[in-house]
């Protein structure tokens, strides 16, 4: 719970008799008497999803009182959603992990000395490396890269640091990454069309982004919006266009090929930045908007009529690079994000003011550490970037979900896992449960999430976000911004818990090792270090919150002895990825069918969102958040009511929903239940699921068994060209009830 | 004597109840108590389809129900067009509970009504609702209509406006842009 009530009121009445305010309560009293409780402002990042955005906390009595958003930090503006609240909460929650565990059964722990929980993880990794390889040492984590974690991994010799990203946008990276060389971001503040499709500001939040987007629509700009369901940023667009899902790059090439052959594209841009036009154009000239339309559900005239209206405003419009929903869970993903790319590229809005910007980024500065002598790495255990495996993924981000097959093949033999619930987020829960089966897994946590539940041999609590001070991070990507901005965590409160920082248990763990001053540092040294270059201090972050820098990203297309100078082998915009033919692939998208479509009255696509008030499965144990979800009935599945009537469904009506998993030869089926939200606003050939329910440990009291999850029904499969998990190629089977 | 009032447009928002989470923790209520709701409806047939969500809160009536049922005068119309509870004189009867048209009042676990306080005490201070400024599609707008110059005074010129079950005459001092304004 929040600060108690009793306090808080004591407070106000004392407050009270001291102004001879007359006994009897009144509010001005209580909030003048709680204004004299001493209040201190910390700035903080919120760690509610990977938005970062900039906040201050208010603490009061060393309690949490309650949060503000940081007016300077472009992510947000000033403002924050619901989750920052229910998150920062939740450093209160009863179900946190509040000391170090070691698994004695299934689902059984006991606590576990700080020291003894290192020594006892040292000495089998230490035996793990000497037997096999440091090459079977695997680091998988939510977000980006950790800095120290890495450099653990770099002195033991092990190659493989996995992210959660192969479950949630890889292959928008990994084009960008190899057509563009570059992540470009949306221009809001000076775009006059814009055009989203699968990418849901106001669902997914970015607040900062919904700032822009909205003050975009006051000043006239034009936004369009395809989703198969009224998605809440549909809600304030000038147009909703519902697509079938799993089409979404015919309507991508349907516009492409109305740019070329109605000759509406930027050919200056072309000829000057691009290569492998006539490669992409020789594949696609006959795939029309007519014959987009036939499979893609939205009319000829319209797919058209968006092309023209893009032209018309370029380079001040865009189609937005996109995230989650269309980027990872697809069979055409890796397509669907290649002609993101050549769509923008034929509008000719790459370094253009209203059209993409590449992100502002500070250049922080480094800690001079000796340097040390660091054995060769042998390949990645995921197959990330390797001959006959995933030769095209990214490494830098990896393949998570089929963990247990690279444990089962001997590839991996100790796991960490950080802030990450494989478990919940990444496909089919009951082969996931399988990561038990290494022979060392240490999870480091905040809360009782099913990964450490089910296949955590060791559990390391770190301390909860508002009670850590983090290195400082850039504000931009994403979304664009003309100025680098850095933002820092400073502790808040004091740890609740016997938790750690992730530093001092790696610290910890390399000692046990008798690996001498890998670390020979604090946080607070290399924070200031990494400050440095900007002209800022600790106490200057702690004091003034988001820092911006004031050197202004520049709109030009790279150009170096006046050539193009993308970091790509030609120096331009490649509509054809070498990489890609490398390995016997199209190197230019065309148009790939689904892997499976739904047929007859009860077979449905079932596909997912994020729901505004929560982020996957992370918020699902908030007493505030999951509140929110009773009030609004948050956790049923969505389906369109023509459908539901021919089904006999009606609105909250409890439905089963079916689908066989098939993974390696086996087969088996999985049947969940769940209320049903009968509604027009849904493509009629999917369900929609909310991402953030279906939670399965017994530990977390609030989200336990609220909802069905997306990942119940879907195999865990690798998507070959950028290592998506494709979750929403997935048909189920719904009839009524139980 | 400042006149305090809220325009909101409802069209702007999407739903994300960041408004009832910041109201919460600035006045630390418990999960299931909330100052302000959501109506969501759906309006039309797939794919001519569009929502509407409502944001719904204590009015402030000039005219309250809720002050005029209640027997002790627990709860009062301040001058500066607030209404407020005052707990010590609540005997918990829930007249203001049944009689508010919006309703808007929750019963707390002591068995006394709760609101939407208009943040009295913070507003004194110049400070923004913590569901005003929270909002990253600035579908409130706080501010006194005495002032001439004051955001609200001037929004509430730019847009029609209207307020909710205005035909009962409880005056509410919650605002609303009417569609399409």
């Amino acid at each position: 719970m929040l600060i108690s009530r009793r306090t808080f009121l004591k407070a106000g009445a004392l407050a009270g008799a001291a102004c001879a305010v007359p006994a009897a309560f009144d509010f001005p009293a209580f909030v003048r008497g709680a204004a004299e409780q001493p209040v201190t402002k910390i700035p903080s990042t919120c760690n509610g999803c990977s938005t970062n955005c900039a906040l201050w906390v208010y603490v009061k009595n060393g309690r949490l009182w309650k949060l503000e958003g940081d007016p300077k930090s472009m992510k947000n503006e000033g403002t924050l959603c619901a989750r920052a609240y229910g998150v920062a909460a939740d450093v209160y929650n009863p179900d946190r992990v509040t000391q170090p565990m070691k698994r004695t059964g299934e689902g059984q722990f006991s606590p576990i000395s700080w020291e003894e929980a290192f020594r006892e993880i040292a000495g089998k990794l230490t035996k793990i490396i000497d037997k096999d390889t440091a090459s079977t040492v695997v680091w998988m984590a939510h977000g980006g890269k950790e800095t120290y974690a890495q450099m653990l991994l770099d002195e033991i010799g092990a190659a493989t640091y996995i992210t959660h990203y192969s479950t949630c946008f890889t292959s928008k990276t990994n084009a960008w990454d190899k057509m563009v060389g570059n992540q470009l971001t949306a221009d809001m503040n000076r775009a006059k069309y814009m055009l989203f499709a699968g990418r849901n500001y106001a669902g997914g939040i970015m607040p900062g982004a919904m700032r822009k987007i909205m003050r975009a629509k006051d000043r006239g700009a034009r936004i369009v919006v395809v989703d198969p369901r009224l998605c809440e940023l549909a809600k304030v667009a000038d147009e909703w266009l519902p697509i079938r899902p799993g089409t979404d790059l015919a309507f991508f090439l349907g516009i492409a090929h109305t740019l070329i052959s109605e000759k509406l594209y930027d050919e200056k841009f072309v000829r000057e930045y691009v290569f492998g036009f006539e490669e992409f154009w020789n594949a696609n000239r006959h795939f029309t908007a007519e014959k987009a339309a036939e499979i893609c559900d939205i009319p000829a005239a319209r797919i058209r009529g968006i092309a023209r209206e893009l032209a018309k405003n370029a380079p001040a419009a865009f189609l937005d690079p996109g995230y989650h929903g269309l980027h990872n869970h697809y069979a055409s993903s890796t397509q669907i994000a290649q002609a993101n790319v050549i769509v923008n590229a034929l509008l000719g809005n790459f370094y253009k003011h209203g059209g993409l910007m590449p992100a502002a980024a500070p250049r922080f500065g480094k800690l001079a550490l000796p340097k040390r002598l660091q054995p060769e790495k042998g390949e990645r255990a995921d197959g990330a970037g390797v001959n006959n495996e995933y030769p095209t993924v990214e490494t830098s981000r990896g393949i998570a979900q089929h963990m247990p097959d690279m444990i089962a093949a001997g590839k991996v033999k100790a796991l960490f896992i950080y802030h990450f619930n494989p478990l919940r987020t990444a496909p089919d829960p009951e082969y996931q449960k399988k990561i038990v089966t290494a022979e060392l897994v240490v999870s480091i946590p905040v809360d009782w999430n099913e990964t450490s539940v089910h296949t955590a041999h060791y559990i390391l609590p770190e301390h909860y976000y508002l009670e850590r001070m983090d290195a400082p991070k850039s504000t931009g990507g994403n979304i664009a911004y003309d100025y680098p901005q850095a933002v820092m965590r400073f502790p808040a409160l004091k740890p609740l818990h016997n938790t750690k920082h992730l530093l001092d248990i790696l610290k910890g763990i390399a000692q046990a090792m008798k690996i001498d001053d890998l670390y020979p540092f604090t946080l607070e040294e290399d924070a200031a270090a990494m400050l440095k270059p900007l002209g800022a201090t600790l106490d200057s972050m702690k004091e003034n919150g988001c820092l911006e820098v004031a050197e202004a990203v520049k709109p030009e297309f790279p150009v170096k002895d006046g050539r193009p100078a993308l970091t790509t082998t030609t120096g331009k915009v490649e509509f054809t990825v070498g990489a890609f033919k490398l390995h016997g692939r199209m190197g230019v998208p065309v148009w790939t069918p689904p892997l499976v479509s739904p047929k007859g009255e009860s077979e449905f696509r079932l596909i997912h969102g994020k729901q505004p008030w929560h982020s996957h499965s992370v918020t699902s144990n908030s007493p505030y958040l999951m509140a929110v979800t009773k009030s609004y009935n948050g956790s049923r599945m969505w389906m369109n009511r023509s459908r539901a009537d021919k089904l006999g469904i009606r609105d909250g009506d409890t439905v089963t929903v079916e689908a066989k998993i098939e993974h390696r030869g086996e087969a088996r089926a999985v049947s969940k239940k769940v209320a049903v939200k009968v509604t027009e606003m849904l493509h009629p050939e999917c369900v929609w699921v909310p991402s953030g329910y279906g939670n399965f440990s017994p530990r977390q009291k609030v989200g336990y068994q609220q909802g069905v999850n997306y990942n119940d029904f879907a195999p865990a499969r690798v998507e070959p060209l950028s290592g998506g998990c494709m979750v929403q190629e997935v048909i189920v089977t719904v009839r009524k009830g139980g | 004597m400042a006149h305090y009032a809220m325009l909101i447009d409802a069209a702007r928002c999407t739903g994300c109840a960041a408004c009832r989470l910041a109201c919460q923790m600035q006045w630390q209520l418990p999960p299931d108590v909330f100052f302000n709701r959501l109506e969501f409806r759906e309006a039309g047939k797939y794919p001519d389809v569009k929502q509407e969500i409502v944001p719904v809160q204590c009015m402030h009536c000039d005219n309250p129900p809720c002050a005029t049922v209640c027997p002790t005068k627990a709860t009062y119309k301040r001058a500066d067009g607030l209404v407020l509870i005052d707990h010590d004189k609540c005997i918990g009867c829930k007249y203001c509970v049944v009689a508010c048209p919006y309703d808007v009042r929750q019963m707390n676990d002591r068995g006394i009504p709760e609101k939407c306080r208009f943040c009295a005490g913070f507003i004194e201070k110049g400070e923004q609702p913590p569901c005003v400024s929270t909002c990253m599609n600035n579908v409130r707008v706080f501010g006194d209509l005495d002032d001439p110059n004051s955001e609200l005074s001037k929004k509430m010129k730019e847009k029609p406006v209207y307020q909710l079950a205005a035909e009962k005459g409880t005056k509410p001092r919650v605002f609303y842009v009417k569609r399409g304004g």
